[in-house]
């Protein structure tokens, strides 16, 4: 039975949802810093790059786990 | 159109070739480009590769100074260094171009005399030359694993029994099995995060490339966030090399 097309979509779906809700609690949690201090926007936005990198490791890995299987 | 990588099987050893150029390439770009950096140095006139040197080591200075003293860390700036440049540049080597060659069959797929290995047998067989370093799983997972047993030895040899108090005392030992995942977890994160995000931009550039003359400003668009990528996950490699060495060797001031 051909489960490895389910099973990559649903692996990669999963992912993208924490990633969405990871990405945007990082983000409203810079917003609302910025909004405190403008003057702080440079290194607020650069560390919500930061944390993004970190954010997307793993559905970054469920992507290469959902295009191996789904070959 | 799945490309393979030209694999040479050395008896049971799989070696990738196009991955072992690429090493080398890259590592041979990095050491030109910090060589042409630091000819005619000068204090009053820096040339614009000085400059765009000095500005990367005050970059992994600050690094370091956000994770430990900068007087302990100041041993591993050059490692700080070398790891951003070199996986800056090999992210970045994927991008331009690709290198294909073909073969019509899984016996006539050689190189310089030598068989290239293909599972089964298909019929039009596609092989890549050019691909980034780092979207080679092997390859990442080799510098993360060099980054953690340094911390671990690290750790052993400057810290010893704060180190190992801090499996065990930390606040509990109940929390040991977490940080026996901890140790596990570590180099695999690391190394999977740096493959993972290269090698999907990279699948996503082949498959733009799949939708012909549509896909021109996909094109354009995903090369800018691939290359934007490539930045940010040198950059979250260097920190949390440096966060991982400042946690194996800074334990005095918690206990």
């Amino acid at each position: 039975m051909e489960y490895a097309y389910l099973a990559a979509g649903i692996v990669f779906g999963l992912g993208a949802f924490g990633a969405g809700i990871g990405n945007g609690l990082i983000f409203s949690k810079t917003v609302e810093g910025i909004s405190r201090q403008p003057e702080l926007r440079g290194a607020l936005t650069a560390t919500a790059f930061i944390g993004v990198g970190l954010v997307e490791a793993m559905p970054i890995i469920s992507l290469v786990l959902a295009f191996m299987w789904a070959r | 159109m799945d490309h393979l990588a030209p694999i040479l099987n050395l008896g049971g050893f799989r070696l990738d070739l196009s991955a072992l150029f690429m090493i080398v390439l890259s590592s041979v770009l990095v050491f030109v480009l910090a060589r042409l950096a630091v000819r005619n140095l000068s204090v009053e006139n820096p040339g614009k590769l000085q400059n765009f040197l000095e500005w990367v080591v005050d970059f992994v200075k600050g690094i370091i100074g956000q994770t430990m003293d900068y007087k302990k860390g100041a041993p591993y700036l050059a490692l700080g260094v070398t790891l951003i440049m070199y996986i800056f540049v090999s992210n970045m080597l994927g991008l331009p171009f690709g290198v294909v060659s073909e073969a019509h069959d899984a016996e006539h797929a050689t190189f310089l005399g030598m068989q290239l290995f293909v599972e089964g047998n298909p019929e039009h067989l596609a092989f890549t030359w050019w691909k980034s370093p780092t979207a080679d799983a092997s390859m990442t997972m080799a510098l993360a694993l060099i980054v953690i047993v340094l911390s671990h030895v690290q750790g052993l040899r400057k810290n010893t029994k704060h180190y190992l108090k801090h499996y065990t005392h930390n606040p509990n030992i109940v929390f040991f099995p977490l940080h026996l995942i901890e140790i596990v977890s570590k180099p695999l994160t690391l190394g999977l995060r740096l493959f993972g995000n290269i090698f999907a931009g990279e699948v996503m550039i082949g498959v733009i490339l799949g939708m012909g003359f549509i896909g021109i400003p996909a094109m354009m668009l995903w090369l800018g966030f691939s290359i934007f990528v490539g930045a940010i996950q040198s950059f979250v490699f260097t920190m949390l090399t440096m966060v991982y060495i400042s946690q194996a060797i800074v334990h005095e001031e918690d206990h």
